[in-house]
């Protein structure tokens, strides 16, 4: 009986309505430019840390994001086509030594301190200058856009806090395909 | 063979189920463990878990639910099945709520355990002392950094670089630069000659620098190795700076990692707290959950198993009460349940075999007593039977051909219950029934009475039953309708007594008639007148008797003689009529006649059907005289599934007496003054030789009346 009392609960939470006023990722400034024939994307991604994850990151947790840009060709009747795709997966983490945060690119392991969480949260949003594709690749007849998606690694938290964080809004910390057109 | 079938995959998945679930635990509780690869796979297996969890209740569910419908419906074996589950949830259920219980109190109060105020403290005072002791090792760095700038002062940018290489020596720096305002390295010197490029300091950095003139921190970017970087603002003409890198012993960066990452750890699991004890008793729920669903399933299924003899044997028991003996239940295990199975098996096969013993016994009986129904039914004598209380319990076709009653149909009713309803045999059934009620020993009767078909005589003979222990169980009456053989008793005597008076008296007679008549002849001359008339009156006489002594004899020789029968058809409906065409000329009498069918053929001697309608008439004529009616009916009848032509002759004369009735066809009978008596008995003679009965019209109150029956064609 009380397994599934308990089972109850942990399912009353997670129907519990997600308020989210304000977006835990938002995607500004996006900018499509074209320099020497290539497609450059420039973004400036803010990062909403709900006071939960916030708490967590001060208590030594570290958080990870799975960045994905692509730009894909808008088809009719089948699915689009991706002609791009690229990934890259962030890390922070705070260093009470130091009472800083490091903010690390996991794929080439580049890290950078931060003496405060905003500069941080701010540094790693940035986008710039990503190279898309050539101008070439593209078929001036069809319609292209490009896409940003923020992922967070609910996964890469410790055991205890996983099946919570699928549960509580307050770990919803990913954001759906944002699309743009790709201007001709 | 079935049983096995069906046992042997419900085992195997047993095993199975237990096996994943087991499995699926043991998977959960290693992903627990912070350093197991499964650890990535903890949510699925967390989902995965649940979800058999949610499947097995899912399961239990549908089997309490069938159970309840079966429990509804009061199917065999239900309740204990029931009872049994019951039992084994309580059992199950009661233990593991106890240690789910406490473990869950442990659980909680020893996570509790791990954090109290003073670790609190203690790991936040080493956090700060490693600071401190980096603070004041930063300070002091800083202080000596600033105590070299002076040593720059006023040289030339190649004695800066030479002077920069002894500072750096001096100062134990692992890296010295020199950078203008704008940023533009001047000179360096590094520790290791292979770096060429010093490190660059970033914007922030230089922001710092520009608010105050030095800068200090731990640079952090080496992962290996912690470093300081002192920045001090060179005042010279123009403004310069001065970036010196010292390297933290190697044993105080371990250290200061060490008591970082055991205050991070700390931190952490005090911040994960709450979400280990969700964690922790979510998976000892869970495996709680699914172990017990998964008995409670198991027992579902053994249980089941166990209780399907009994049910089988319900059900069997049922179908025997019912007098299905032909059960056979299958033996699914060598153990009691199937020894009671087997035993019940033997039972039901022996209650079959006596059943059947029973019924052939009973149609052997039922055969013998068809068979004797059969042979009484087809006795000429009447069989009645009685049981103790006189009440009438079988009875045969005979009976019905005496009495012209179903006496069948009054089974349980005594024969004065019967004498009630047919008044007409009311004295011959008093009789029978005073006769069974009297005697105590076999019985014979004779006993006559006025039927429907004239005067009958009944031969009775009764058997008193008696049982075995010598009490009375009921009576047996055969009785034989004896009337036509004493008829033809009669009619044999008077046949011979005719044929003798014809043979002894008729010869004589001829011989007195003409010795009377010579002697009249011979002495009428010679007499005196009155000798001669008292001759002739003598002789007259004599002739006279002997003419009437001959005309009796003839007729006796008539009765006597067999009707010579020259059968031919002949329809009665135009011979009547020519007969009565002789009478009606000469007699003033009125014929009424009837005749109902037409034709009315019957098969007989003309010759003698002549004379019975002769002697009928003639019969009716004397006894009404000149002035009566004659009634003559003809119709066709039915009796004893054979037809039958009536004839119905009624006068308005004075009639016949009721002790006269059983004997006008006897001869010598007559009411009349007139006649030899002879006339109806040679009727009755010639009918019954035509195969047809003749009877006195007892209902025919008016006069005499008399019914004829001949066989029609």
């Amino acid at each position: 009986m009380l397994c599934l009392l308990i089972l109850a609960g942990i399912f009353a939470v997670s129907v519990r309505p997600v308020h989210a006023q304000i977006p835990r990722i938002e995607i500004k400034d996006v900018l499509i430019n074209r320099q020497d024939g290539h497609y450059q994307l420039s973004a400036n991604i803010v990062y909403n840390l709900s006071s939960k994850a916030r708490n967590a990151l001060q208590k030594g947790i570290p958080l990870y994001w799975d960045v994905s840009v692509k730009v894909a060709q808008s088809r009719n009747w089948i699915w689009d086509k991706t002609i791009f795709s690229y990934s890259t997966r962030l890390r922070i983490q705070y260093q009470a030594l130091f009472n800083s945060y490091r903010v690390t690119r996991i794929e080439n392991n580049e890290s950078e301190s931060y003496s405060n969480l905003q500069a941080a949260l701010t540094d790693m949003g940035l986008i710039k200058d990503l190279m898309l594709v050539k101008q070439s690749e593209m078929d001036p007849d069809q319609n292209y856009y490009a896409g940003i998606k923020v992922n967070f690694d609910r996964e890469a938290l410790p055991l205890p806090l996983r099946p919570e964080s699928y549960v509580n809004s307050q770990w919803y910390l990913s954001s759906d395909w944002m699309l743009w057109p790709v201007e001709k | 063979m079935a049983g096995r079938k069906v046992r042997f995959p419900v085992s195997v998945l047993i095993f199975v189920l237990f096996g994943f679930v087991l499995l699926s635990l043991q998977l959960m509780s290693s992903a627990t463990q912070e350093s197991s690869e499964l650890n990535e796979l903890y949510s699925w297996l967390l989902i995965i878990n649940a979800l058999g969890s949610i499947i097995l209740l899912g399961l239990i569910s549908v089997n309490t639910v069938s159970l309840v419908r079966q429990l509804k419906k009061r199917e065999a074996g239900s309740r204990l099945t029931t009872r049994m589950v019951s039992l084994f949830v309580l059992l199950a259920l009661a233990p593991a709520a106890i240690v789910f219980y406490f473990s869950m109190q442990f659980l909680h109060q020893g996570i509790d355990s791990w954090f109290n105020v003073e670790i609190d403290r203690a790991m936040e005072d080493s956090l700060e002392l490693s600071q401190v002791a980096l603070d004041q090792r930063m300070r002091w760095y800083l202080k000596q950094t600033e105590q070299l700038i002076d040593r720059l002062s006023d040289k030339s940018e190649a004695g800066v670089t030479l002077e920069m290489e002894h500072m750096r020596d001096f100062s134990g720096a692992s890296e010295m630069t020199l950078f203008s305002r704008q940023g533009r390295i001047i000179a360096s010197s590094s520790i290791n000659p292979s770096e060429i490029l010093p490190s660059i300091p970033d914007e922030h950095i230089w922001m710092r620098l520009r608010q105050n003139s030095n800068y200090v921190a731990l640079d952090p970017s080496l992962e290996e190795q912690l470093r300081i970087q002192v920045i001090v603002t060179v005042n010279s003409d123009d403004i310069q700076y001065l970036q010196a890198l010292y390297p933290v012993p190697l044993r105080i960066t371990d250290l200061a990692d060490s008591v970082e990452f055991a205050f991070v750890r700390y931190q952490e699991m005090n911040f994960l707290r709450d979400s280990l004890k969700l964690s922790f008793s979510l998976a000892l729920s869970l495996v709680l959950l699914m172990s017990l669903s998964a008995a409670i399933w198991v027992a579902f299924i053994s249980i089941r198993e166990i209780v399907q003899p009994v049910k089988e044997l319900v059900k069997g028991t049922q179908a025997v009460a019912q007098g299905h003996y032909e059960q056979c239940l299958p033996v699914m295990a060598q153990d009691d349940l199937g020894f009671l199975v087997e035993s019940f098996n033997d039972m039901s096969q022996r209650i079959a075999r006596a059943r059947d013993e029973t019924r052939m016994a009973g149609i052997e009986v039922e055969n013998q007593r068809a068979y004797l129904e059969t042979i009484l039914s087809n006795l000429t004598a009447g069989v009645i039977s009685f049981d103790r209380y006189y009440k009438i319990r079988t009875a045969n076709q005979a009976a019905y051909r005496i009495f012209h009653i179903q006496v069948s149909r009054f089974v349980d009713q005594t024969l004065l219950d019967l004498a009630d309803e047919h008044k007409e045999l009311a004295e011959p059934l008093r009789q029978i029934q005073e006769l069974l009620e009297q005697a105590d020993d076999i019985w014979e009767q004779r006993i006559s009475f006025l039927g429907i078909n004239g005067l009958q005589e009944l031969l009775c003979r009764g058997t008193p039953l008696f049982s075995p222990e010598g009490s009375r169980v009921g009576a047996v009456v055969v009785f034989d309708d004896v009337t036509d053989l004493i008829q033809a008793q009669k009619n044999a005597a008077w046949g011979e007594v005719a044929r003798r008076l014809a043979h002894e008296i008729k010869n004589p007679l001829t011989p007195i008639q003409l010795s009377a008549e010579r002697l009249q002849l011979k002495l009428a001359g010679e007499l005196q007148p009155k000798s001669q008339e008292i001759l002739l009156r003598s002789t007259q006489t004599i002739v006279q008797q002997v003419e009437a002594m001959k005309e009796m004899v003839d007729d006796f020789s008539q009765y006597a003689r067999a009707s010579k029968k020259q059968t031919e058809n002949i329809d009665l409906a135009i011979l009547v009529p020519e007969v009565l065409a002789l009478y009606a000329l000469q007699s003033g009498v009125k014929f009424i006649t009837a005749f109902n069918d037409n034709p009315l053929v019957i098969s007989a001697d003309r010759v003698a059907i002549r004379q019975v309608l002769h002697n009928l008439i003639k019969n009716a004529l004397e006894a009404t005289g000149k002035t009566g009616e004659i009634y003559i009916g003809l119709s066709r009848a039915r009796k004893n599934n054979a037809n039958f032509i009536e004839m119905l002759f009624r006068d308005n004369g004075p009639g016949i007496n009721e002790d006269q009735v059983d004997k006008v066809f006897e001869p010598y009978v007559t009411t009349k003054a007139k006649g030899t008596g002879l006339g109806l008995a040679i009727v009755k003679k010639i009918i019954e030789e035509h195969g047809g009965s003749i009877w006195v019209d007892t209902v025919y109150k008016e006069g005499a009346g008399f019914v004829v029956q001949l066989p029609a064609v």
